[in-house]
């Protein structure tokens, strides 16, 4: 008897040890919709695998030590100055390993694409209403993703110990102090003292390396297989019903693409790694607590918070000799509004417009003029706070007063997301007039809960589903 | 006709007399002459707004229209002369470095002449060569770095002044805007920056003209404001274009159950 | 849609193939620059090549192999039948109610697992200092110090010429991070004007302020001598040094604490005492 061929026998050889072909059969047999825009998420999740593969690399060389040492490498304009052994490392990989540079700036690179495609996601989810029930707890998830990145993207560039990120450590200290109460507790704890102490860059090389990490690939598990397990949405369509998915099986086609995108993604990076210089830390200097360059900017997911703190005039509250420091406000405090309102949104929306069904179906944002134009507020109004964050940059760039660019976003930070909001309405209505589409500025679109269940109601329910 | 060939003799022979009789170049030691020299061009070039006797003068309106140079000394004539500073034709803008308007004989003796009006800073003479780099970096970020920045782009002021960038300084510009303290920039004398350490800061900013910028294109030294760009213009538009070509286009708007489609239960 | 026709394959597959002969290239000429020690702009570029010809090439294979029709799978309603969620509760608060009808163990495994929780958060403790009057205090406090540069150089007033600004620290603590202090030699003519209580606090023009930006702590290291003011880079904080260090832009809400000057017998720079509040930036307590 003929041997059968080799992966007939390798499935065998598996399913004797787990029993799992029939859950693999459904699991390769798995549609997938594959509109572009779906795509997203797969993007910071190629990111994210660079960050740790370029990652792993860049720990065999950095250490993660404040020990001053004198430097004796080949970058001649540093030759013989102290530094800590953390941005001793650092350097030594950008000018005399093999490969070095260009991984750390891949893996920097990798850093400001993983958010931003993370915010182009959480945009595209937000404007089709893809966080609706049954998703809302997914939703959560993905915030709270964002927000781990956001921290592990600040601890990884502070690693190094050069004069920009130790400016930004510094402004980071002072925040955490405004928190009233138990502000000066917290920042001691943090940072082991007052600033700059000798024990923050060895604590975020393992909160970098291993405890954000290790929380991101634990939940990112879980939000992706929560996408398999409720089937990812779909846009309505020829066919397209709440009641199914159409697209593409799991096994050969999304697979295919879904490595070809990962190699695409990859080869974007490397790109920007090898061709534009990010984050030259050799110009910048070991960091001096009583030092500071003109144009210190945090990377740009963090501009927002540089931005508002740079628009907040100079208030304080003050009483009974006790005060809350003007960072709160715009530090602690709008992070907290921010990200509370991010986490609130679906329960947040499904009170206002009284829709608790479950929905599988995205919607086009002009269908939903209202979600729309406040999606689109929100974020002209991050957007002023990121601008605000770069006012010094913008006023030389074009030749401003810094001061007058500053006083200009004081009130553009209340204009702007109203007219954009306003807009942004009016041409969502206009829009979906011309298309003949239902526009529901408050109301829900169709739905099922499990009530509706009888054929009739499943009747009923596609054909409110589908196009009009 | 004999009138125009009359007029036109004449107008060859001033002509061929300022050839002949033009101002040649200075005789070595004839300091007096270019002190002459720099105070004529000063008449000419800088009373009307430094007064005659370089003591600075005032508008009706009691605004200042130049202020006095008699402590400006060798150095601050020299950098305001060489960067085309000076002469400024707009005394409310900040100046800008823009061509000279003098060649470097007449600079000289411009300088020579405001020099001697009285005690300002001397123009430092120093061998940036020879002085060491590592060092002059250090005391680069530690005193320059706040308003030009670290990589020397320069930077904001308050109410639309700007922190020049340092790229086009020449070592005597360098030196001389320290210890003149141009402008709104502060003064460094010897007592705070020693000769020895401006050499070095010196060399450091010479070297910032053309550093090591072996990660790629350093798209304007500026730190995170113009990377964010980059990753959002390129980085973003790369994967969009990416996903764009992968994936599909939203279905049209047709009945429902037209197509062929396979049910996959 | 239909099946593509078999005879359209030509260009995607010759494409597909070129893409792979790339990567295949550059990968040889990738290690041939690692081998030859690395170039950064080389490494990029090549690495871009040979994941983006692996990339495009897998894309267009897939498209090739692949039916481009699209294939229905029922969705079924997430949430179970209300019978199965009656079921499921039932199990659970039948066997939970076994465990919850002993209500003094409960109640004591609470309090057990509650006072466990807070005994596990005492190791935290040692993570930091109690935030004591460090935050309030500087070695300033300990005594009159002369004021020397970074490389430890004591400072006159004649060291320093007018519009000219030098950082100082107390003796023998250049690396205090709470210390750092600008020395500004301000010119005759500008209006100097002390604080009530701080005529005195001045030397020749000389006047001293804590580096430190009382917004988030960033060194405010732009003089601006013309006007007598101080930049703070990070977010434009302005201080007039003129008016005691008052914060005139920006978030800033306190002015720049003032370290009073004297001059010892060899005429060098000393500081009398602490400076005239808390450095830094602001917390709860600061005016305790």
């Amino acid at each position: 008897m003929s041997r059968a061929p080799a992966t007939r026998r390798a499935v065998a050889w598996l399913d004797q040890r787990f029993g799992a072909a029939g859950f693999a059969r459904t699991a390769l047999n798995k549609v997938f919709p594959d509109h572009w825009s779906f795509m997203i998420g797969e993007l910071a999740l190629y990111c994210f695998t660079i960050l740790v593969l370029t990652g792993v690399y860049l720990t065999f060389f950095f250490h993660a030590s404040p020990t001053e040492v004198v430097y004796q490498g080949s970058y001649a304009p540093l030759r013989g100055l102290p530094m800590s052994e953390a941005y001793r490392s650092a350097i030594y990989l950008s000018f005399d390993v093999r490969a070095g540079l260009v991984m750390r700036q891949i893996h920097h690179w990798a850093a400001l694409l993983f958010l931003a495609s993370i915010v182009v996601h959480l945009a595209r989810v937000f404007f089709t209403g893809a966080f609706r029930r049954p998703r809302e707890i997914n939703w959560m998830i993905g915030v709270t993703l964002m927000i781990l990145a956001m921290v592990n993207g600040f601890a990884g560039y502070s690693l190094l110990d050069d004069q920009l990120s130790g400016t930004g450590l510094r402004i980071s200290y002072s925040i955490v102090l405004s928190v009233p109460v138990v502000g000066t507790w917290m920042a001691s704890l943090l940072f082991g003292g007052e600033f700059p102490g000798s024990d923050i860059i060895s604590r975020l090389f393992v909160i970098h390396v291993l405890v954000l990490p290790a929380l991101i690939v634990v939940l990112l598990t879980i939000h992706l297989a929560i996408v398999v397990r409720h089937k990812h949405t779909q846009f309505a369509g020829p066919g397209r019903l709440d009641t199914n998915v159409v697209g593409e099986r799991m096994w050969p086609s999304y697979a295919a693409k879904a490595i070809g995108l990962f190699f695409l993604t990859t080869a974007v990076l490397c790109l920007l790694g090898g061709l534009f210089q990010i984050n030259p830390i050799w110009l910048f200097g070991p960091f001096n607590p009583a030092q500071v360059s003109a144009a210190s900017q945090p990377d740009w997911y963090m501009g927002w918070l540089d931005g508002a703190l740079r628009i907040m005039p100079g208030w304080e509250v003050r009483a009974f000799g006790f005060e809350i420091p003007n960072p709160f406000f715009p530090g602690a405090l709008l992070g907290g509004l921010t990200f509370g309102l991010l986490y609130t949104w679906p329960f947040l929306e499904a009170w206002a417009t009284g829709d608790h069904a479950e929905h599988h179906l995205c919607e086009r944002p002009r269908q939903r003029p209202l979600r729309t134009a406040m999606g689109v507020a929100t974020l002209s109004f991050y957007m002023v706070c990121l601008l605000g964050g770069a006012a010094d940059v913008i006023a030389v760039t074009l030749g401003l007063s810094v001061n007058a660019v500053l006083e200009s976003f004081r009130l553009a930070i209340f204009v702007v997301p109203l007219v954009c909001g306003w807009a942004t309405y009016r041409l969502c209505v206009e829009l979906s007039a011309r298309d003949g589409l239902p526009a529901r500025p408050g109301g829900g679109s169709g739905g099922r809960t499990r009530r509706s269940t009888s054929r009739r109601a499943r009747r009923r329910a596609a054909s409110t589903a589908g196009p009009e | 006709m004999t009138e125009r060939r009359g007029w036109l003799a004449f107008v060859l022979a001033v002509m061929a007399v300022t050839v002949v009789f033009r101002p040649g170049p200075e005789p070595a030691g004839a300091a007096e002459d270019v002190l002459a020299t720099g105070r004529r061009l000063f008449q000419l070039g800088c009373s009307s707004c430094h007064g005659t006797d370089g003591t600075g003068l005032e508008t009706p309106g009691g605004d200042l229209r130049g202020p006095s140079l008699i402590h400006s000394g060798e150095a601050s004539a020299y950098y305001e002369l060489s960067t085309g500073r000076m002469p400024l034709s707009d005394s409310g803008q900040q100046p800008h470095r823009k061509r000279p308007a003098y060649g470097p004989a007449d600079q000289a003796a411009i300088v020579a002449y405001v020099a001697s009006l009285g005690d300002g800073p001397r123009l430092p003479r120093l061998d940036a060569g020879a002085a060491p780099l590592a060092p002059g970096g250090e005391l680069f970020r530690a005193n320059c770095a706040p308003c030009h920045s670290a990589t020397g782009a320069g930077g904001a002021l308050s109410y639309g002044r700007a922190a020049p960038p340092l790229n086009e300084a020449t070592p005597d510009q360098v030196a001389a805007a320290v210890r003149a303290g141009p402008g709104q920039m502060p003064v460094f004398g010897p007592g705070v920056i020693t000769d020895e350490q401006l050499a070095g800061i010196v060399r450091y900013v010479q070297y910032l003209r053309n550093p090591d910028d072996r990660g790629g294109l350093p798209i304007g030294r500026t730190g995170p404001v113009p990377e964010g760009a980059v990753a959002w213009f390129f980085g973003i538009g790369a994967f969009l274009a990416a996903v764009a070509w992968i994936g599909t286009r939203a279905p049209a708007r047709e009945a429902v159950g037209s197509g062929k489609e396979r049910t996959h239960g | 849609m239909a099946e593509p026709d078999p005879g359209d394959d030509g260009p995607a597959e010759t494409l597909a193939a070129v893409s792979f002969g790339l990567a295949t290239v550059a990968a040889v000429a990738l290690s041939v620059v690692f081998w030859r020690g690395g170039q950064p702009q080389a490494e990029g570029i090549l690495l871009a090549v040979v994941c983006g010809g692996l990339g495009v090439g897998i894309v267009l294979w897939a498209r090739l192999a692949t039916p481009q029709d699209h294939v229905t799978e029922e969705r079924h309603l997430v949430g179970s039948t209300e019978a199965q969620v009656e079921a499921l509760a039932s199990d659970f608060e039948a066997g939970g109610a076994a465990f919850g009808r002993r209500r003094l163990l409960v109640g004591l495994l609470a309090s057990a697992g509650a006072a466990f929780g807070a005994a596990l958060v005492f190791p935290l403790r040692s993570l930091g200092p109690r935030p004591g009057k460090g935050f309030k205090r500087t070695a300033y406090a300990d005594g009159q110090f002369r004021l020397v540069t970074a490389e430890g150089e004591p400072v006159r007033v004649d060291d320093l010429p007018l519009d000219g600004v030098v950082t100082v620290w107390p003796e023998g603590h250049t690396r205090d991070g709470d210390a750092p202090t600008l020395l500004i030699r301000t010119r005759p003519e500008q209006d100097l004007r002390p604080r009530p209580g701080r005529g005195d606090w001045t030397i020749g023009g000389v006047v001293a302020y804590s580096k430190l930006c009382t917004h988030v702590g960033c060194p405010v290291g732009l003089y601006q001598a013309e006007e007598g003011l101080l930049l703070c880079p990070c977010h434009q904080s302005t201080f007039d040094v003129l008016d005691g260090a008052r914060p005139i832009f920006g978030p800033a809400a306190r002015s720049l604490p003032q370290l009073p000057l004297g001059r010892n017998e060899q005429g060098e720079l000393i500081a009398l005492g602490d400076f005239s509040g808390p450095v830094g930036p602001g917390f709860w307590d600061r005016d305790r």
